[in-house]
């Protein structure tokens, strides 16, 4: 177009509307299509001819422990929700490590299978000495997840595979191996291992005294201090830049003298180790005894679309995460209400669909600054 | 833009407040009848099969039926797991809600039951498939699942040399191994074994109660290299065996597949009056749930085990299938009096199957809990 060389944006083009901010804020956009997401479920509950104010008085139990329907209030059920919001944090972050360094991990699910079986395992044999054996049992599953994760970004940077494929691949690697693993545990059946220790547990009296007993564990400070690391490594350090630039552009990194193989093995281990401690968060804070998979529990899975929805950012990621924990925890509370379980399902589709309106906002206002250009800056909205 | 952004939003914002004056709906007593709440693992009651039995049961006991739910929501309803760690808040969930009776199908949910039950003595649970939580609150009901596969066994034999088959080999696809799989495996084989004592057994376990693209792709191998018939016991994963079985069947091919826990007869159908599952093995979790709610509405409820047998009408075979003939299913009938008489004894596990004699030795069968 001839009106791109016509010169730098005019005065007028300064001229911020309440449009042009919105669609700058990615986290105004953000919250549009979470909104989109619970109006097409509302409308969707109504052509089903239940009662929507159900769905959200379910929302209500979950956020605030509040039951509008029966007047009871129960704390338990916000712990629930951060206890189902947990994982799916960790996940999360797991994805827009590795999303915000260029690259796509869908091996979460993996890597949180690798964490999990590896703390299970610490959990069974490790020294019983209360404080230091979870800690253990944490160790193990962040090196477990790592170690998943760092494999692939070697293969990546080595043998150029693709981390896509790779990734994929060992998810499955991932749970046939833990299952095996697991069963050679002497006691364990084909679906669990003898009970754990108590000192093995991420279990917090005060956390479980605060919400009725719910499962909330001492987990909540590792996904606190893991959302404070992601922000200080990706914004703030040195490393953050490296692995960041190597993702904008592998071969302009390696000319300005950034280790290539060593920044995205390093990013695929930091991305694996978010979801290894998902993994033991879900194993020594939600189970008392240790798991042989009969399925994959699908938190890595979801972390994907909770990493998009948060725009890959630590506080996006953080609430993004919240919202799918409760969509999650809000699910049986729903069904106990006569609104379908798939509803949340299709909520949370369509917020992962909708957000693909980033793009089209982006794009109108492109548009936007071309035709203030052509009319050569002159004319008001 | 603007303004259609505005637009939609207030029409949402509208709708969200319409509604919200409305009553919820909640379990509320409309009769003498106890309310029950089912909770289920990941499949839900669409299973087609184990799930789908015990919600059938709860529909009988109180008049409604698949088609026809009137009462959900108010006397009974549902609530479905989607991950194993939702098992222990949706038990304190329904335990919070009041209901008379809380029903949970299958082991998986034994260890979640036991925790809860202990916390909530005042409610009442039932479980099906499991005898180990004993608590004082909770009714454990398990079922002769041997005797009923052995009737499913019995038949397919009989079909198998009906049908004038050279060397037929039978297979069984399981889902997860554990002792309760295992009655099913080992009860079939006898079955087959008490008519064709050389008959060739096969058997493959998907580790998975979900997977059925696994049982499918076991099904085609078996079938091609001469298999009869296939009995599932996998929950969903054993649809993938039918579905193979009808796509076989509808080109001609003479394979069968074997139901199991419900009469999964319509699920195999593949033409007009045909189907591709020769019989099912019944497991009737129905009577499990009815006899749960009898006991509760008639304040009897015991803390008790429950065993379930071909005696009790608990387990029995489906003699829906027309091609099963009149002669087979007299044989099977007289096969099931036998058994209810104690004149043929069906061993339950493994390690006393193995002792009989030809029984095979290296199947993947477990009695390991």
């Amino acid at each position: 177009m001839a009106s791109d060389t016509t010169g730098k944006p005019q005065p007028a083009t300064l001229r911020v509307g309440a449009l042009d901010a919105f669609i700058a804020s990615d986290g105004a956009i953000s919250l549009l299509v979470v909104l989109l997401g619970f109006l097409c479920g509302t409308v969707l509950i109504l052509a089903v001819g239940r009662n929507p104010a159900n769905m959200y008085a379910a929302l209500l139990q979950t956020l605030t422990g509040f039951d509008i329907t029966r007047g009871t209030w129960n704390a338990r059920y916000i712990g629930e929700w951060l206890t189902a919001s947990m994982p799916l944090i960790l996940c999360g972050l797991s994805m827009g490590f590795a999303a915000r360094t260029g690259l796509f991990n869908i091996g979460a699910e993996g890597q949180y299978v690798m964490g999990l079986t590896a703390a299970q395992f610490v959990a069974l044999y490790g020294p019983r000495i209360s404080g230091l054996h979870w800690a253990l049992a944490l160790l193990a599953g962040l090196v477990a997840g790592a170690l998943w994760g760092a494999l692939v970004g070697w293969l990546k940077a080595r043998y150029s595979v693709s981390e896509v494929v790779a990734t994929i691949m060992l998810n499955y690697v991932a749970y046939f191996l833990s299952r095996f693993l697991t069963q050679l545990i002497p006691a364990a059946n084909t679906y669990r291992t003898p009970a754990y220790p108590e000192t093995a547990l991420l279990k917090n009296a005060l956390f479980e005294r605060l919400t009725n007993g719910s499962r909330l564990n001492t987990g909540l400070f590792v996904v606190a201090l893991c959302v404070l690391f992601y922000w200080f490594v990706i914004e703030r350090t040195k490393l953050g830049y490296e692995l960041r630039a190597t993702g904008f552009n592998k071969e302009a990194a390696r000319c300005s003298g950034i280790k290539v193989t060593r920044s995205i093995t390093a990013s695929m281990a930091i991305s694996g180790g978010f979801a290894g401690l998902a993994g033991v968060i879900v194993a020594l804070g939600s189970f008392g005894y240790g798991r042989v998979l009969g399925g994959l529990d699908n938190y890595g899975f979801n972390g994907i679309a909770v990493a998009l929805v948060g725009n890959s950012t630590a506080g996006g990621t953080l609430l993004s995460g919240l919202l799918f924990g409760m969509l999650a925890s809000a699910q049986p509370l729903m069904q106990s209400r006569q609104i379908p379980k798939e509803v949340t399902w299709i909520i949370s589709g369509l917020v992962v669909v909708f957000i693909s309106l980033r793009a089209g906002f982006r794009m109108i206002a492109e548009w936007r600054q071309k035709r203030i250009a052509e009319k050569g800056g002159t004319r008001d909205e | 833009m603007k303004r259609s952004v505005l637009a939609l939003l207030s029409i949402g914002l509208a709708l969200a407040a319409s509604s919200c004056g409305k009553p919820a709906a909640k379990p509320a007593e409309t009769s003498n009848l106890p309310t029950v709440r089912l909770l289920t693992d990941a499949t839900g009651i669409d299973d087609k099969s184990f799930n789908a039995a015990a919600w059938r049961g709860i529909l009988e006991f109180y008049g409604d039926s698949w088609e026809n739910q009137a009462k959900k929501g108010k006397s009974y309803d549902v609530v479905t797991a989607q991950t194993q760690d939702m098992y222990v808040p949706n038990l304190k969930q329904a335990s919070d809600e009041k209901y008379d009776l809380i029903v949970v199908t299958g082991f998986t949910w034994a260890d979640a039951l036991n925790e809860v039950a202990k916390q909530y003595p005042n409610q009442k649970y039932m479980i099906v498939d499991v005898d180990w939580v004993p608590n004082p609150n909770v009714m454990q009901v398990t079922f002769s699942e041997h005797e009923g596969s052995y009737l499913v066994g019995v038949a397919a034999a009989l079909k198998a040399k009906a049908d004038g088959i050279k060397d037929p080999k039978f297979g069984f696809i399981g889902g997860i191994p554990d002792p309760v799989i295992t009655k099913f495996e080992v009860g079939y084989i006898q079955g087959i074994k008490s008519i064709l004592p050389e008959a060739k057994i096969v058997d493959y376990y998907a580790n998975d109660w979900g997977k059925p693209e696994l049982a499918k792709a076991q099904a085609k191998n078996w079938y091609d290299s001469g298999v009869y018939a296939i009995f599932s016991a996998a929950g969903g994963t054993g649809n993938g065996t039918i579905a193979q079985a009808k796509e076989y069947r509808s080109q001609g091919k003479n394979v069968w597949a074997i139901g199991v826990d419900s009469d999964q007869f319509a699920d195999g159908v593949y033409a007009e009056g045909k189907s591709a599952v020769l019989t099912s093995m019944l497991k009737r979790v129905e009577t499990a749930s009815k006899y749960a709610l009898e006991a509760v509405k008639n304040k009897a409820f015991k803390a008790e085990v429950v065993v379930l047998d071909t005696k009790s009408e608990g387990v029995g075979f489906s003699d829906k299938n027309p091609e099963l003939g009149a002669d087979i299913v007299a044989q099977v009938n007289a096969a099931k009096d036998k058994i209810v008489k104690g004149e043929i004894k069906v061993v339950p596990t493994y390690a006393e199957a193995k002792a009989l004699p030809g029984f095979p030795q290296n199947l993947q069968a477990s009695d390991k809990q």
